[in-house]
């Protein structure tokens, strides 16, 4: 944190303070002079970069209430530059506080109090001496924009209230209206008894009022005013004696050291009267409004600017470790989940192999096992055997004595393309019908039909299928029948009709039929 | 506000911080962001597991019964060699004893080199399923010759035999003399199917 020196200006010496935590220290003293400007020089090589207020105590400082058009950003600036340089000729030290909306049937205006001092050239070699040290100058206060401050910190946060410090200037009075500042002066003080004191802040109080009912800014009636009086130390019980209120103004007397305690300032050097009030507020809470130009500040407004980068830089930062810490214990959380997982499937696991080691002693595994048995049952019901269609064929053979078989193919397997798509001629429609399986047994019964005339055409054919029709039963369908001659459209047809038998050889067929393995 | 030169080196050194920073607080959101997703992978991974062991879990009295039925069927593999490596010499040594004991006329036979039929995954090692063919050719005076034989292979073991093909045909020889004329002839190809388990305790 950057160490922050105040510059107490009086007409008469200077002083340097340096702000710690909740407390003053008295760096230096100057002469108001050249002499002084020199030393405060001399002093600031030392302290290269320094941060500066300047806190002024003068006589002299001007207030003038104005109104302009209700506006805002560069158009409100520049008219405000312009009322200003209107009113005052040098504009260095000058400031415009805003005092709000005016009321108004006709247009919207806004109410200034233009402040500047009528001599600027007080300040001006000490703000030019901080310019050549490179100092940071944050703000050029003088001690009534600092009052609204003080006097919320006293109590009064609201409505009109006269503020009055002895400080080593004079007796400051200041004129607050519900927070903003109205007007202030400062009437020169020589040393004093405290019973004196007292009675002239009485009647600078009442002398203040006074004008300031002249000026119309407190109304001739109404509810009293509020006067703060912060007495010195020590100096309460008389103060309070001299102070007494009437249907105008209300005093309300304040011990130094219980205002040191409203602004929270613990340390201060002993020579300090209650300039330290205004000088530790300026330290620890600025106000918006102050005299320096931009031009002047502009040192301070880029170190502000680093500072806010860096904060900026840092926020992000934390902004981002705040995000990884919230998804790292979301890691964390997840983890511990999937480590109750792990350890659920592991107790399912183990439980398995308590319970499977239970089971009959096998020499292979559960699974072996399963794979095992399943494909062999699997090879074994696709395997036949010729046993059960060699005994079908013998009984249908008992019941046609005219046949007589002279070869007999038995296969197992898939179906031959020749057989595979190709329906019986005269088969059945249902047969046709039926979901030809890939893997099935078939049965080519060839032989010879005896007792029958080569030429009976119609007595063969009928038989052949008979004995066709006979096969495909018990499981089986008849996949093709072929007799010794082709009496279909596509074939030729011949006969011997009358001629002399020849007594060859008895006529030939070829049954074909199948029955599907699962 | 306009910048100089000067304040521009001025500001210069804070934005290197700030941006530093910020690189550092992008690494810490990236790295928690893989760790988290790494975590929620782990997460499913574990939880897929879990559910399916609480799911065999739950199916472990189907289970059981289901090895109890299978228990028979593979000891009986096992009882007649089935289950295991081909055992050759033992199909040769079955054949001649059917042709001696059913006093057949002739056999002859040829065993092809084996092949495997197919290879099963399991657990821990996979069950693989062999076959040999064999071309068996026989002489026959009746057909019932034909199926004592097939009977007698298949109650010999060492094999699962699947017949493939089976042709029977008339010899066509005449009958006659003391000696016994084949009437019948019959070639079959059978398959000797072998299971060997690979993760079988010997």
């Amino acid at each position: 944190m950057a160490t922050r020196r105040l510059l107490y200006v009086t007409a008469e010496d200077h002083y340097l303070y340096r702000a710690t935590a909740g407390g003053l220290e008295l760096e230096a003293r100057f002469s108001g002079d050249d002499l002084g400007v020199t030393s405060f020089r001399e002093h600031l090589v030392a302290r290269p970069g320094g941060l500066f207020s300047v806190v002024a105590d003068l006589a002299g400082e001007d207030f003038h209430e104005e109104q302009i058009p209700l506006l805002r950003g560069g158009d409100r600036e520049a008219i405000v530059q312009r009322r200003l340089a209107q009113r005052y000729r040098d504009t260095r030290l000058a400031a415009a506080l805003s005092l709000g909306e005016a009321p108004s049937a006709e247009r919207r205006n806004e109410r200034l109090l233009l402040a500047s001092f009528t001599n600027t050239q007080q300040l001006a070699p000490w703000l030019d001496a901080l310019e050549d040290g490179g100092a940071r100058l944050a703000g050029v206060y003088s001690l009534p924009l600092l009052a609204p401050a003080l006097a919320a910190r006293l109590g009064v946060k609201s409505g009109r209230a006269l503020v009055v410090t002895a400080t080593r200037a004079g007796l400051r009075q200041c004129y607050v209206d519900n927070g903003k500042l109205r007007f202030a002066r400062l009437e020169r003080t020589i040393d004093m008894v405290p019973q004196a004191l007292a009675m002239f802040v009485r009647s600078e109080t009442q002398r203040l009022a006074q004008y300031l009912v002249t000026l119309r800014a407190l109304p001739r009636e109404g509810a009293p005013v509020q006067v703060l009086v912060v007495a010195p130390p020590g100096q309460r019980e008389v103060f309070e004696q001299a102070l007494s209120s009437d249907a105008r103004l209300v005093f309300h007397t304040i011990d130094y050291s219980q205002a040191l305690q409203s602004v929270k300032l613990k340390k201060v050097p002993e020579v300090t009267r209650a300039e330290a009030l205004f000088l530790h507020l300026a330290a620890t809470q600025p106000p918006r409004d102050q005299f320096a130009s931009r031009q002047d500040r502009r040192r301070y407004l880029i170190w502000q600017l680093q500072r806010g980068i860096v904060a900026a830089g840092a926020a992000g930062l934390a902004a981002c470790v705040l995000y990884g810490g919230w998804m790292g214990l979301e890691v964390l959380t997840m983890r511990d989940r999937a480590l109750q997982q792990q350890r659920d499937a592991r107790a399912a696991a183990e439980q398995y192999e308590r319970i499977t080691a239970a089971f009959p002693v096998t020499q292979t595994s559960s699974e072996n096992l399963k794979v095992a048995v399943v494909e062999f049952r699997r090879i074994a019901e696709r395997s036949a055997s010729p046993e059960p269609a060699l005994l079908h064929l013998s009984q249908v053979l008992a019941r046609f004595t005219q046949f007589e078989v002279d070869t007999i193919n038995w296969s197992a397997g898939r179906i031959p393309e020749r057989f595979a798509a190709k329906p019986p001629a005269g088969a059945a429609s249902g047969a046709r019908s039926e979901a030809v399986s890939d893997q099935a047994v078939v049965v080519e019964v060839s032989g010879r039909v005896n007792a029958t005339q080569r030429t009976d055409y119609r007595g063969i054919t009928a038989q052949v299928e008979s004995f066709a029709a006979a096969l495909a039963t018990a499981g089986y369908r008849l996949v093709e029948r072929k007799l010794p001659f082709d009496v279909t459209s596509e074939g030729t047809l011949t006969g011997d009709i009358g001629g002399t038998d020849r007594g060859g050889e008895a006529p030939r067929f070829t049954v074909v039929v199948a029955r599907p393995l699962p | 506000m306009n910048f100089t030169q000067e304040e521009l080196k001025r500001l210069a050194l804070p934005l290197l911080i700030a941006l530093a920073m910020l690189a550092v607080g992008a690494g810490i959101v990236i790295s928690a962001r893989e760790g988290l997703r790494m975590a929620q992978t782990q997460f499913a991974r574990t939880q897929a597991e879990r559910r399916q062991n609480a799911e065999r879990l739950a199916r472990i009295a189907e289970e059981e019964r289901e090895v109890s039925q299978k228990m028979d069927v593979y000891k009986q593999l096992k009882a007649l060699n089935i289950l295991g490596e081909e055992q050759r010499l033992e199909w040769a040594d079955a054949i001649n004893r059917i042709r001696v004991q059913r006093e057949l006329l002739d056999v002859r036979y040829r065993i092809e080199r084996q092949k495997l039929l197919s290879s099963m995954p399991g657990k821990p090692a996979s069950v693989d399923f062999f076959a040999s063919s064999m071309r068996v050719d026989l002489q026959l005076l009746h057909e019932e010759d034909l199926l004592r034989f097939l009977a007698d292979l298949r109650a010999s073991g060492n094999a699962y035999y699947a017949v493939k093909k089976c042709t029977i045909a008339r010899t066509g020889q005449a009958v006659g003399g003391i000696a016994m004329t084949p009437r019948l002839s019959a070639s079959c190809d059978i398959d000797l199917i072998t299971v060997v388990d690979r993760a079988a305790k010997r």
